[in-house]
C-alpha cells in the first residue's frame, strides 16, 4: 500500500493505493489517525484501492468513531466498485460517510 | 456459470504463516479461479472469503507466534460443479463452538471475517486435521 496526503485548511486528503489487508492496516492509521486527532475533516480517497477486506474494514470504522470523538468527520470519496461491496456486505453504507 | 468452472482441477499450494503472505494467497486463488474461468463478481468475493479464512490462521491459530516458520496449505478443489476449499495448519487447535463472528449491528472494528466467509460460501466446516496438520478448515460452494 502507498499513500499520498494534501492539505488544504482543515481538510486532509488521504489517496490509498493499494490493497488493504491485515498486513498493512498499521500502516494505514499510521497515515490517518494524525489528521483526526488533530480536529481535520479527513477526506479518504479510494479509488485506486481494489482490494479492502475485513481489516481494512476495521480502519474505516475505527476512523469513523473516533472522528465522531474528535467532532469532525471521515468522508469517504471515490470508492471502487470491488470496496463498496465489501462496505454493503459489512452493511455500513448507511453508517460510513460515502460520497 | 462458464463451461469451464465445471472441469475438475485441484491445485494447492503453501504459504507461510504470516500477514505479509495475505496478498500471495490471494494471488495463488487469483490464478487458479482465472483458470477455472470463474466470473470476476465471484471471484472476488471467493478470493475474499478465503484471504479472510488464511487470516484467522494468522491472526488466531498463530496468535502466540507472529514470527513462525511454520507453513499453512491452501487446497482448492473444483469436482462436479461444487468448488472445494481446504485450509491446513498447525497452529492452535481451534474450537469450532468458539469461532462466532460478531452481531451485525454493532458497529465495531473486528469480528467480520468469519460473518464474510459465512456470507459468501454454502458452508464452513471444521474438519479433525491428520498429521501433521492440527486444523482443517473446508470452505464450499457450488457453482
Amino acid at each position: 500500500m502507498s499513500y499520498k496526503v494534501t492539505e488544504d485548511g482543515n481538510i486532509a486528503t488521504v489517496h490509498l493505493d493499494g490493497e488493504i489487508d491485515m498486513d498493512v492496516t498499521e500502516k494505514a492509521k499510521e497515515v490517518i489517525f494524525p489528521h483526526i486527532d488533530a480536529g481535520k475533516e479527513v477526506h479518504l480517497n479510494l479509488s485506486n484501492v481494489q482490494y479492502m477486506d475485513s481489516s481494512g474494514i476495521s480502519v474505516l470504522i475505527e476512523s469513523h468513531q473516533k472522528a465522531l470523538e474528535k467532532n469532525t468527520k471521515v468522508i469517504i470519496k471515490e470508492v471502487s466498485k470491488s470496496v463498496l461491496k465489501v462496505i454493503m456486505m459489512a452493511k455500513l453504507e448507511q453508517i460510513l460517510n460515502l460520497e | 456459470m462458464s463451461e469451464l468452472a465445471h472441469t475438475n482441477h485441484t491445485e494447492k499450494k503453501d504459504f507461510l504463516v504470516r500477514s505479509s503472505s495475505l496478498k500471495d494467497v490471494r494471488s495463488f486463488c487469483r490464478e487458479v479461479f482465472e483458470k477455472l474461468n470463474i466470473d470476476q463478481n465471484l471471484k472476488d468475493e471467493l478470493v475474499l472469503a478465503i484471504a479472510e479464512a488464511a487470516q484467522n490462521i494468522v491472526k488466531h491459530a498463530y496468535k502466540n507466534a507472529p514470527d513462525t516458520e511454520d507453513k499453512m496449505v491452501v487446497q482448492i478443489s473444483c469436482k462436479d460443479n461444487k468448488l472445494q476449499i481446504g485450509f491446513y495448519d498447525m497452529g492452535t487447535p481451534v474450537d469450532p463452538g468458539k469461532v462466532k463472528h460478531r452481531e451485525i449491528d454493532n458497529i465495531k472494528p473486528g469480528g467480520l471475517g468469519t460473518f464474510f466467509i459465512q456470507q459468501i460460501m454454502d458452508a464452513v466446516e471444521f474438519k479433525d486435521g491428520k498429521k501433521p496438520w492440527i486444523n482443517h478448515l473446508v470452505l464450499t460452494k457450488q457453482l
